[in-house]
């Protein structure tokens, strides 16, 4: 046996709302979720077209392991060109869809064109009769949990979606892509960065929804070892110390500490409300309120997402995350993690990046427009995006629009993507990253909390972490399971019963770097745009006396786009994002 | 010796260095070695009371100490001190 064959990949032209059903190329087995997007959008999309045009292609692809029996690997990448970067995006996101999709044996939906009536609305129906594309202009408009409210009394229990919300459908270039989770089947999942939302509601793609009825789990060419595999991973790292257990929000405090949890658009890294907003008081609040830690997904082990609910016991949202507790709480001066958990479900609900949203208020509070910390006005600013003010649309569009709405100068950002938690300035090497990363200022592109790396390891720790998360994010593992090279090729073996040398995976990993940075050259990005914000080079953060700024020079930023040789780390280092 | 392994996060006050040799003696002496010879290093471990951060974890030779004993733990011979803070995105 050789592992899962016959695979497929759906293809639907939304002009027509055709769909053609393909064979999944044998030579792509080992490709999946980010890798296979980027091989698709350079083959077949054009870079320099316009990403809410007909000629932009959407992709959903879970990864390669994702409807096996691999703890935590069935993340979903949505990909596109991004109407916010202008650049390739990727956006990875949990929930069931990865899963069911897999296990139907689809290893991706490409979604091209363009339905000539703007109004009309359409769903994509997947199951095991088939693939088929539907009217659903009922859902026009509706926010994302009322929508699934609707779609979970129209198709059966075992179906699992991803949906557009009206920010998608508004095609504001801050919109999400969402996903059903596990256990409430909320779509409290979000495929976030870069405004893939709003390339989703372009296509006039309200949701697809994928049932897989009772497909089984997908086995492995060699199922002993692939089960022996399953079991040492989910025993070790059960035994060990199982660091996000209680959420990504227990990480405030130590970002705090390093000065990367910005306070009023970054003019300081530390911020005085860091133990209200912390994760340990969400926590608390399980115990008088219900609210829980969950898995999003069927067979995750690692369980960081927490389900919030409000003072009356009853659900708000999930997960609220350390860099929605960020964004939309120290970097806009909110003092209250309740608050943030409001403003987490109005972005859900709208579908709406929080980095993007946070980072955009942030920008108008800095110019005067909003007062610090006025979350009632925040919560009224969101909920408005849907009615389309100016102030609205401007926020909806993210950072850079709104510094352009407002004329306000001191906008953080990367290739027009507002810089997420990690701050580049106390975290140097995150920053190359940043600059680098076909993605943008995306941490989960590479991430590297390491305040005292010598600035002669910026580049090849960057190029490190950017190889392993690509590979990570084409593997279907979550980031936070923490794999590293050797694990992933270990599962990829088994899987399809052949070795995948360090070479081969080094290979891979590297190979979806140079077709994300190709994309993006024939996209027009070139080294000048390889940058940081001004601001980030002019204003210093961090304790007094130790104060930096973002001064990383240029000859070590272009460095990570010239490939190293492989040294040990790269392939026992652990994936995080 | 007995080592401290510094995790990449705290590794601001060290300058990059993530392993230290220590005295030993206990826990808390071994993290003010390493504070001795990186200043700054221990407030990221320990607060002003004294007490280990709650948002800290501390391993020795792999194992979880618990909290309340872990600073009074003793250390000797090549014991292996890790101290580890939990770093993700979300």
């Amino acid at each position: 046996m050789s592992g899962p064959s016959g695979d497929k990949l759906i293809y639907v032209d939304m002009t027509d709302q055709s769909v053609e059903i393909r064979d999944f190329p044998e030579e792509w087995k080992l490709l999946g979720g980010r890798g296979l997007s980027a091989k698709i959008l350079l083959a077949e999309c054009d870079p320099t077209c316009d990403a809410l045009g007909p000629d932009n292609v959407l992709v959903m692809a879970p990864g390669v392991l994702a409807g096996t029996a691999a703890p935590t690997s069935g993340r979903l990448s949505v990909g596109g060109k991004s109407p916010l970067t202008g650049g390739i995006k990727e956006a990875n996101t949990g929930g069931q869809p990865g899963q069911h999709l897999a296990k139907l044996g689809y290893r991706g939906i490409v979604v091209k064109g363009q339905p000539a009536d703007a109004d009309k609305r359409y769903a994509i129906e997947v199951n095991a009769e088939g693939v088929q594309v539907v009217a659903a202009d009922d859902h026009k408009g509706k926010w994302n949990y009322a929508l699934c409210m609707d779609l979970h009394g129209q198709y059966p229990k075992t179906a699992s979606f991803i949906t557009c919300g009206p920010a998608g459908e508004m095609q504001l270039t801050g919109a999400s892509v969402a996903t059903t989770d596990q256990d409430n089947r909320y779509p409290a999942r979000h495929a976030a960065r870069g405004g893939l939302g709003a390339v989703m509601g372009s296509k006039g793609l309200k949701y697809v929804a994928v049932d897989p009825g009772k497909a089984s789990v997908r086995q492995a060419a060699d199922r002993e070892k692939f089960g022996e595999l399953c079991k040492e991973y989910t025993k070790g790292y059960l035994a060990g110390p199982q660091m996000f257990k209680t959420g990504t929000s227990s990480v405030v405090p130590v970002a705090n500490m390093l000065h990367t949890f910005p306070y009023k658009n970054r003019v300081e890294g530390q911020s005085p409300d860091a133990s209200t907003l912390e994760g340990a008081r969400i926590n608390e609040s399980f115990e008088t309120r219900g609210g829980q830690m969950h898995n999003c997904m069927t067979g995750c082990i690692v369980k960081c997402s927490n389900i919030v609910h409000d003072a009356e016991g009853e659900y708000k949202t999930s997960a609220l995350e350390f860099e929605t507790l960020t964004l939309l709480g120290a970097n806009c001066a909110v003092a209250s993690w309740e608050d943030v958990a409001d403003m987490d479900r109005l972005c859900d609900e709208v579908g709406l990046d929080t980095i993007e949203t946070g980072g955009a208020i942030a920008v108008l509070m800095d110019a005067g427009q909003m007062e610090w910390g006025d979350a009632d006005a925040m919560r009224k600013l969101i909920a408005e995006i849907p009615e389309g003010t100016d102030r609205g649309t401007a926020i909806g569009n993210g950072a850079v629009a709104t510094g352009k709405f407002t004329g306000h100068h001191r906008v953080p950002e990367a290739r027009g993507q507002a810089i997420p938690a990690w701050d580049p300035r106390p975290l140097k090497a995150t920053g190359v990253c940043y600059c680098t990363s076909a993605m943008g200022a995306d941490h989960t592109a590479g991430l590297i909390v390491n305040p005292g790396l010598a600035p002669d390891q910026f580049a090849w720790e960057a190029q490190k972490v950017q190889l392993l998360n690509a590979v990570c994010d084409t593997s279907g593992f979550c980031q936070f399971l923490q794999p590293s090279l050797d694990d992933i090729r270990a599962f990829f073996g088994a899987l399809y019963g052949e070795e995948v040398t360090r070479e081969a995976i080094h290979d891979q990993g590297w190979q979806c770097l140079e077709d994300e940075w190709e994309f993006n050259r024939k996209a027009g990005f070139t080294a000048a745009d390889d940058k940081m914000a001004d601001c980030l080079g002019q204003d210093a953060v961090g304790a007094e006396g130790a104060k930096v700024v973002f001064d990383v020079p240029d000859d070590i930023i272009q460095a990570v786009f010239k490939r190293m040789p492989a040294q040990e780390d790269l392939f026992t280092a652990k994936a995080s994002g | 010796m007995p080592t401290v392994l510094i995790p990449p996060p705290y590794r601001g006050p060290t300058q990059g260095t993530g392993e230290v040799e220590v005295e030993g003696g206990d826990v808390l002496g071994s993290l003010e070695d390493v504070d001795r010879k990186f200043p700054g290093f221990l407030a990221q471990v320990v607060n002003e009371d004294g007490a280990v951060l709650p948002f800290v974890k501390l391993f020795k030779n792999g194992d979880q100490l618990d909290v309340a004993e872990a600073l009074r733990t003793p250390v000797g011979g090549d014991d292996e001190i890790e101290v580890l803070a939990a770093i993700a995105g979300g």
